[in-house]
Parts: structure tokens; C-alpha cells; sequence
């Protein structure tokens, strides 16, 4: 029995869709329900329902074998985990974000308000400007429409929220996608049903 | 005055049941290896960094606690026990005879990120087998190595988990990655090696069809395709693997060079190493239970002791008392 870790937010929908396509029927999977775990036998596997940023440590630890999760909440942990698959679906983007077009002047020091800091710190080390970061746990748009900061680093799908909040994306940063995470050694156990899925996955163009 | 009984992140204090089962599975091991001809070394805990400097990657700077002592001298806690060991033996190795097998018990201290499962202080227990010759000069030790991994399994069996191996040889990759990333997309070999070590397929396809079935099954799709050296050791390395899965069936051994691929000998590689870059031939990890934090591992580090000027092989392992006890309290609990 493989136990799979599917994240609560935005890309269950995408994982679901992968899992469909690497052949697992999910009969009796009820997406969004309460359950917080539920085997499902016919497919020999046992699925956890958890939120983005636990899951990672979930599947480092053992607990579960392999899950899916956003490669924006990866590049801000140290895991060591196998990613061997990004999923084409649920795809969206990192966007520098401000209440004008104009990045930074050169030599200026801003602030940066974003849940990612890692990725901001990264960014910002190559920029001709700096930033002090601020780090949020949700509603970064507001910070600069508030004036908390001049700029923000956050996920951006439609750009909808930001028009509707009077801001503009100035620079899209980096593609994130949904990630196929494997634990180390449960690939060692379980390679073979893994590689099975891959292959289905491609075959049916489900990852890029 | 209230007294907190709290410590520092990333250590902890064993009371009770919990310091027997260690000084327990201490004392099988020590009997074990003594067993087999394998004698005590008592290392220190502190060490001055200069002698390291040199032998030092950014990732094994990165788990250093290092100081100025009060004289002035830099300090740093012991990380590792095997280039302590290293440094201390290689200029006296003229006056002993070899080979010398060695074994060491106690703490290294090390910077992580506190997650569960790694500690900053972890109490190992090692051994070394030194200056054991190959069949001809330049050749590498498998004896050596036949005699180390047989030792790490049998200790591993003292822990009483389900324990998996991945065997590997280090910089066998190596050829393969850099006409890879020459003939391929603008990927630093380094890069194709960190893909490859995640197993990230799509990036792995891109840069050439001999990598990818390693990236899959561990294993090229033919061993020549490694180059004639590296084809000639993966064979030996599969008859090894077969006859020890013999002689240690509770032990699931698997050979999956995908695993050490980022233990490149290369230059360009071994430059983005990680903090054990010093094996240069066979190397291996042990999981135990279901956690992806090793319990162990070890390997051939002869290139560590050349560049402290000595020309011997060395070969060794060590094991995390720690995550052995706690992967067999979990087989016993009936866990994953």
C-alpha cells in the first residue's frame, strides 16, 4: 500500500487529475470531504489530505511515500525529497507586484512583502535595488495597496485580485507547478509502481 | 529560582529506559566489531579548523560550529569523525602497520534545519579499515570494500528494524554527465547531476538517453555505457550486491547510481559536492523503517587520505545509534 499526501488548496484539483491519469480510479475518494485519510484498496493506496506546507515534511519523514505539492512552497524548504515529475495542469506563476508599473530605482531599498521569503531573498540578491522582506502569512496584496510595502512577491493565476485591487503585475518571476514528491526510500521500495505511474503520466501528457 | 529544563534546538538529553537501549545496541556493536579484529579509538570533541580548510565544500562549512578560542585559535566541533581520523593518522601511517582497522563511538555536532528526524548532535559509531592494497597499484581495494559493507550490514542487523541499502559508486556518473551537459541545453554538468540525484525525468530526457534509465531503474541500460573502468566496477559492484543479499537476507540491498550521483569526482562536479564529497569509489546509505533519514552509510575515501599526503585505501561506515533504535521501536510498534 503506497500512503499519497494530496494538498488541501488550489492544486488538488490538478493532483486528482494526475492521479486519474497515472490510472488510479479513486472510487470512493471524496474530494474536499472531512476525512483526513481514506484507503482506497482497489487502487492499493492510502490517501492523507494536507495543508501545502505540511506535506513536504510528511513525505521526508516517511510518513507518506510521495504526495503533490506546489513548487512555490518547495523552494523555501531544505527537504530532501525526489521531485520526478511537474505537472502541466494548475500551473501559475510568481509576480512582482506594486501599485505602479516601475520596479525599484537603481541603488533604492524597498519593501518586499511576500509568504515566500526564501524565493524573495534569492530574487532580490540578483536585483540592482534592495528590499527588506516582510514576511506574511496571507493577504500579501493588501500590503501594498496599504502601504505596508512598496512591493510584493506572491502567486498569480489570472491577475484578477490584483486588478480588482488597483495593482499591476511588474514582472513575472518564475513558472511554479504542482510536483510529484517521492520520499527517498519508498522509491527504493516502491519504484516499480512509481515509474508506472510516471510513464502513464507522460504518455497522457500530464507532465511537462 | 525557576529552572527551565528546556535545550537548545536539535539535541536532547536520554534519561532512563531510553539511555539503556543505547548503551545496549553500543555494546552489541562494540562486540561485534572487536569481533572481527576492529580496535577502539578515542577521539576528541574539538578540533582546530585549519586542518580542515582545505578539505572542507560549502555545504560541510555549512554544518560547522566553529569559534575563536581564547587564545585566539579557530575551533570547530567535531562534524565528522572520518577526516579527524584522517588528519590524526596520515602523518604517523610510516611507523604502523598496516592494515589498520580501526572503530570509534560518540557525538558530531552539526548545523540543520530543525526538522524532524535530524538532529543536530547524533551519536555514530564507525569503522575504518586503512591501507588494505588492491590487486595491483592505482586498483581500488574491493577487498577492502567487500570486508567494510559485510561489517555494515551485520551492524545493521543489531538495530531489529527492516533496514534497505542502496549501493553506489561515487564519480562513476561522472563521464556521462559532462558529455551530456556539453552536448545538451546549457545545464552545468553539476545541475544534470542534482536532476538526475532527484530523479527529475523531463530535465533528465533532455540531456541525453543514457542517463534516464538510470534515473529510473538505477542502473544504465548497459554498463558500457558508463566507459570501460566504471562499466567494469558496476559489474563487480552487482556480484557484489547478489552475494550479500545471500548472506543477509533480512536486508533489502539495491544498486542505484542515481542515488550518490552527486558524489562526482570530476572537478566540476565535486565542487558542488555535498558534505561527505570524500568517497571516491563505493559508497552506500541505509534507511531504516520508512523515514528517508539515513541510519547510515559509508564508503571508499582513499583520495581524502592523498590529500593529506598519504597513498592508502580507506573504507568505512558509520551508523546512527539513534535512528536504529527508533526504527526498531517502530518495527516492534508495528509502524510503517
Amino acid at each position: 500500500m503506497i500512503r499519497l499526501a494530496l494538498p488541501k488548496g488550489r492544486n488538488l484539483e490538478p493532483a486528482l487529475a494526475a492521479l486519474r491519469a497515472a490510472g488510479l480510479g479513486l472510487a470512493g475518494y471524496e474530494a474536499g470531504g472531512r476525512s483526513l485519510r481514506t484507503a482506497l484498496p482497489e487502487d492499493g493506496v492510502e490517501m492523507l489530505s494536507l495543508k501545502d506546507w505540511d506535506l513536504p515534511l510528511y513525505v521526508e519523514h516517511g510518513v507518506a511515500d510521495c504526495g503533490i505539492v506546489g513548487s512555490d512552497v518547495l523552494g523555501e524548504l531544505d527537504g530532501d525529497l525526489l521531485v520526478p515529475a511537474r505537472l502541466a495542469a494548475g500551473r501559475c506563476r510568481f509576480a512582482l507586484i506594486g501599485r505602479s508599473a516601475e520596479l525599484p530605482a537603481a541603488g533604492s531599498q524597498v519593501r518586499l512583502a511576500t509568504k515566500y521569503p526564501r524565493t524573495a531573498r534569492r530574487l532580490v540578491a540578483g536585483r540592482s535595488w534592495g528590499a527588506e522582506i516582510l514576511r506574511l502569512s496571507g493577504s500579501v496584496e493588501l500590503a501594498p495597496v496599504l502601504r505596508l510595502a512598496e512591493l510584493a512577491l506572491d502567486l498569480v493565476q489570472t491577475g484578477r485580485t490584483l486588478a480588482d485591487n488597483g495593482l499591476v503585475e511588474i514582472e513575472s518571476v518564475a513558472e511554479v507547478a504542482p510536483c510529484l514528491v517521492v520520499n527517498r526510500a519508498s522509491f527504493q521500495r516502491h519504484r516499480a509502481r512509481i515509474n508506472a505511474w510516471l510513464d502513464r503520466l507522460e504518455a497522457a501528457g500530464a507532465v511537462a | 529560582m525557576k529552572v527551565s529544563a528546556a535545550l537548545p534546538t536539535g539535541v536532547a538529553a536520554l534519561l532512563f529506559e531510553s539511555a539503556r537501549s543505547r548503551r545496549r545496541l553500543e555494546s552489541r556493536l562494540a562486540a561485534l566489531v572487536e569481533g572481527h579484529g576492529y580496535a577502539e579509538a578515542i577521539l576528541p570533541i574539538l578540533d582546530y579548523l585549519e586542518p580542515y580548510e582545505s578539505l572542507l565544500t560549502p555545504a560541510s562549512r555549512g554544518e560547522l560550529y566553529r569559534f575563536i578560542d581564547r587564545d585566539g585559535e579557530q575551533l570547530a566541533l567535531r562534524a565528522d569523525f572520518t577526516p579527524m581520523l584522517a588528519r590524526l593518522l596520515a602523518p604517523r601511517l610510516r611507523s604502523l602497520r598496516l592494515p589498520l582497522r580501526l572503530f570509534y563511538r560518540g557525538d558530531v555536532v552539526r548545523y540543520e534545519e530543525s526538522r524532524p528526524g535530524r538532529g543536530r548532535e547524533l551519536y555514530q559509531m564507525g569503522v575504518e579499515l586503512l591501507g588494505m592494497a588492491g590487486p595491483a597499484p592505482g586498483e581500488p581495494a574491493a577487498e577492502a570494500e567487500r570486508e567494510v559493507l559485510g561489517l555494515f550490514l551485520a551492524a545493521l542487523g543489531e538495530g531489529g528494524g527492516p533496514v534497505q541499502v542502496v549501493l553506489g559508486l561515487a564519480g562513476c556518473l561522472d563521464a556521462a554527465l559532462l558529455a551530456a551537459a556539453a552536448a545538451g541545453e546549457g545545464h552545468t554538468a553539476a545541475e544534470l547531476a542534482a536532476a538526475v540525484a532527484r530523479r527529475e525525468r523531463s530535465a533528465v530526457r533532455r540531456a541525453g538517453s543514457v542517463l534516464l534509465p538510470i534515473v529510473e531503474t538505477g542502473l544504465p541500460g548497459r554498463p558500457e555505457e558508463l566507459g570501460p573502468a566504471a562499466a567494469a566496477r558496476l559489474r563487480w559492484l552487482l556480484a557484489l550486491r547478489d552475494e550479500l543479499a545471500e548472506r543477509f537476507p533480512a536486508v533489502s540491498l539495491s544498486v542505484d547510481l542515481a542515488e550518490f550521483a552527486r558524489y562526482g569526482r570530476h572537478p566540476e562536479l565535486a565542487a558542488e559536492a555535498g558534505a561527505r564529497s570524500y568517497y571516491d569509489g563505493l559508497v552506500f546509505h541505509a534507511y531504516a523503517g520508512a523515514a528517508a533519514v539515513q541510519v547510515g552509510g559509508g564508503g571508499s575515501y582513499g583520495s581524502l587520505f592523498r590529500a593529506l599526503g598519504a597513498d592508502i585505501s580507506a573504507v568505512g561506515f558509520s551508523l546512527n545509534l539513534d535512528g536504529l533504535i527508533e526504527a526498531g521501536e517502530a518495527a516492534e510498534a508495528g509502524g510503517r
